[in-house]
């Protein structure tokens, strides 16, 4: 760990962080009151529509069987596109600036001037970008606390579930963004690596949906990375997915790993 | 003589020696090779942007690499630098591998890019603080320093720097930790005459602390000021490295003489020593390819009403070395 890098990477990606973060806490507290508020209506109006228990079942990746409770409604916050972009955006974001996006701004010969190894400054981008998922998780923890605490009747969310979700969830997380660093190391672009890995999470999310919808496709479904994040599960069972946990963090570390092997033997320089 | 005048005229003498002893072939065995490239070479794809480059530069050099655009200079100062992985060939900082012991090579290198690009949020405080604790010491003070002697204010974010600014803030980061090698990619780029010429002082001054220099440039003149030896490159090989004094003993000097009357320029013969290449009414424009001594002497006897010896024009030979690319493409 370097103290200069660490410095320089906080500074450049504070705001992000922090924006992110807010956008994800507001965004969960709005559907933990929104979902607790309206949850029979919800239930009662729309989702006896088979269009919306598609798109439910879609979305969490798992059958009802016609048992819609506070759970099912309640997972669906932890699954939800806008939470999933945000945090994938973030990882995205964090995980392209180095080495793509120190090249295409022209800053990455200053940069590899320093005493620092190569894997150094890999490291110390990790560190930076996992903190902030971390914290970004953090908030959306926190922001489904606010969402309760402005209901009184609602029945209190079971914290030690919401943890198992947020663990899994910040797996699903890592495994995008050690993907974002490994597209990042092999390229000169960071346009292009954002491209990129937006188009690959873009398909997963896609292909959890079909695989859903479409029998043929559900031989394909453990290509996403969906697949292996199923919220409403945990909530249900209170068990830890510790299958899905695994095959997540072990992308995360080889997709991690090869891109700091490339970045370390590559040639870096301004383009 | 007084004690006090002789005393000084030793300090000048040596201060003078101490600046050219890198120069003296036998000195420079004794002294340590700071980088040795050997055999190398670097290709993208089918391109050869280098090819069997062997250099050394010594210890307490002000080293010029010159070249024309494209012949790979920038190639050699990233290869130096480990930015770029040799395809052969190795290159040798402080006698250790460049590729394999960067990072602790670099505690010892200041680098300056020929396109300088810094973090647009940084001002020179927060530079000099990131800097240091990248480099674990306090760099704040000496940075200041050399922020006041290069007129650059503290409080202004490289966003709103101009590009003389951003290049002085570059050159305080290349300086502030007196590194033991500085590599410069045309340094005075962007800096004005006067900043030129504070650098200059300052390399030369680095030098004679034992600072190796090595550094590219276009300004001619410059590199005839500052270095002590030249290297130049050529599509990508090395065609010449040899001192600033041997390339001037052959420049040749342009010798320009006035006769006393016209009929004496039209009908005495140039001594084999004088190239005459102009000869109009009463005056004669030649190179000297021999000694100066020859000439005053021949001169000495001649009706001549004047004599002017220019200093030797090393603009000339490093034009002469940039054409001989031109033609042959």
């Amino acid at each position: 760990m370097n103290l200069g890098l660490i410095h320089k990477s906080l500074r450049e990606t504070l705001w992000v962080t922090l924006l992110c973060g807010t956008a994800v806490m507001v965004f969960e507290a709005f559907l933990a009151y929104i979902f607790n508020t309206f949850e029979w209506d919800l239930a009662e109006q729309w989702l006896q529509s088979d269009f919306f228990q598609s798109i439910i079942k879609s979305l969490l990746g798992t059958e009802f069987n016609g048992q819609i409770g506070l759970g099912a409604i309640g997972s669906i916050a932890w699954v939800h596109p806008v939470l999933l972009a945000l945090l994938w955006a973030h990882a995205i974001t964090i995980c392209t600036r180095v080495p793509a996006g120190e090249i295409d701004r022209g800053t990455i010969d200053v940069l590899l001037s320093l005493p620092v190894s190569r894997w150094r400054i890999y490291l110390c981008e990790t560190i930076v970008w996992l903190t902030g998922g971390l914290l970004a998780i953090a908030m959306a923890l926190l922001g489904c606390k606010i969402g309760h605490l402005f209901i009184s009747s609602a029945e209190p969310p079971e914290w030690g579930r919401l943890l198992m979700v947020s663990a899994n969830l910040f797996l699903l997380y890592s495994a995008v963004g050690g993907l974002a660093l490994l597209i990042s190391s092999l390229s000169d672009r960071r346009g292009r690596s954002v491209a990129v890995v937006f188009a690959v999470v873009l398909v997963s999310f896609f292909l959890n949906f079909l695989t859903q919808l479409w029998e043929p496709a559900r031989s394909l479904s453990f290509l996403g990375v969906l697949h292996y994040y199923r919220p409403y599960i945990i909530l249900r069972d209170g068990i830890w997915p510790w299958r899905d946990i695994s095959v997540l963090a072990c992308a995360t570390v080889a997709l991690w790993t090869t891109g700091g092997i490339i970045f370390s033997r590559r040639d870096v320089c301004t383009v | 003589m007084g004690t006090l005048a002789r005393v000084m005229i030793h300090a000048v003498t040596c201060l003078f020696f101490a600046n050219r002893i890198a120069t003296i072939p036998v000195a420079r065995k004794f002294l340590m090779n700071v980088i040795v490239a050997e055999n190398l070479t670097k290709r993208y794809g089918r391109h050869t942007a280098l090819r069997r480059l062997n250099l050394s530069v010594t210890e307490g050099t002000v080293f010029g690499f010159l070249g024309p655009n494209g012949a790979g200079k920038t190639t050699t100062i990233r290869l130096i630098l480990a930015l770029l992985r040799p395809t052969a060939g190795s290159v040798a900082l402080f006698g250790k591998d460049a590729w394999q012991c960067g990072p602790n090579l670099r505690q010892e290198l200041g680098y300056l890019p020929g396109d300088l690009r810094l973090y647009s949020w940084m001002t020179l405080r927060r530079c000099l603080q990131i800097v240091g604790q990248t480099r674990g010491r306090n760099l704040l003070a000496a940075g200041f320093e050399l922020a006041e002697a290069l007129s650059l204010e503290d409080g202004v974010s490289v966003r709103n720097m101009s590009r003389g600014m951003r290049q002085k803030l570059g050159l305080i980061l290349a300086l502030v930790h007196k590194p033991k090698l500085l590599v410069l990619d045309e340094p005075t780029s962007a800096l004005d005459p006067l900043m030129q010429r504070w650098l200059n002082r300052h390399l030369r001054a680095r030098a004679a602390d034992g600072a190796t220099v090595f550094f590219s440039s276009h300004t001619l003149s410059e590199v005839e000021e500052l270095c002590d030896r030249v290297a130049i490159v050529r599509a990508g090989e090395l065609v010449a490295e040899e001192s600033v004094d041997t390339l001037r003993q052959r420049a040749g000097r342009q010798v320009n003489l006035r006769w006393h009357e016209q009929t004496q320029a039209e009908s005495i013969p140039a001594p084999p020593f004088l190239r005459l290449d102009e000869r109009a009414g009463r005056n004669w424009s030649c190179m000297l390819t021999g000694p100066v001594s020859d000439l005053i002497q021949w001169a000495a006897g001649k009706p001549l009403d004047d004599l002017i010896v220019n200093p030797p024009d090393l603009e000339a030979v490093f034009r002469n070395y940039y054409e001989q690319e031109r033609d042959a493409e």
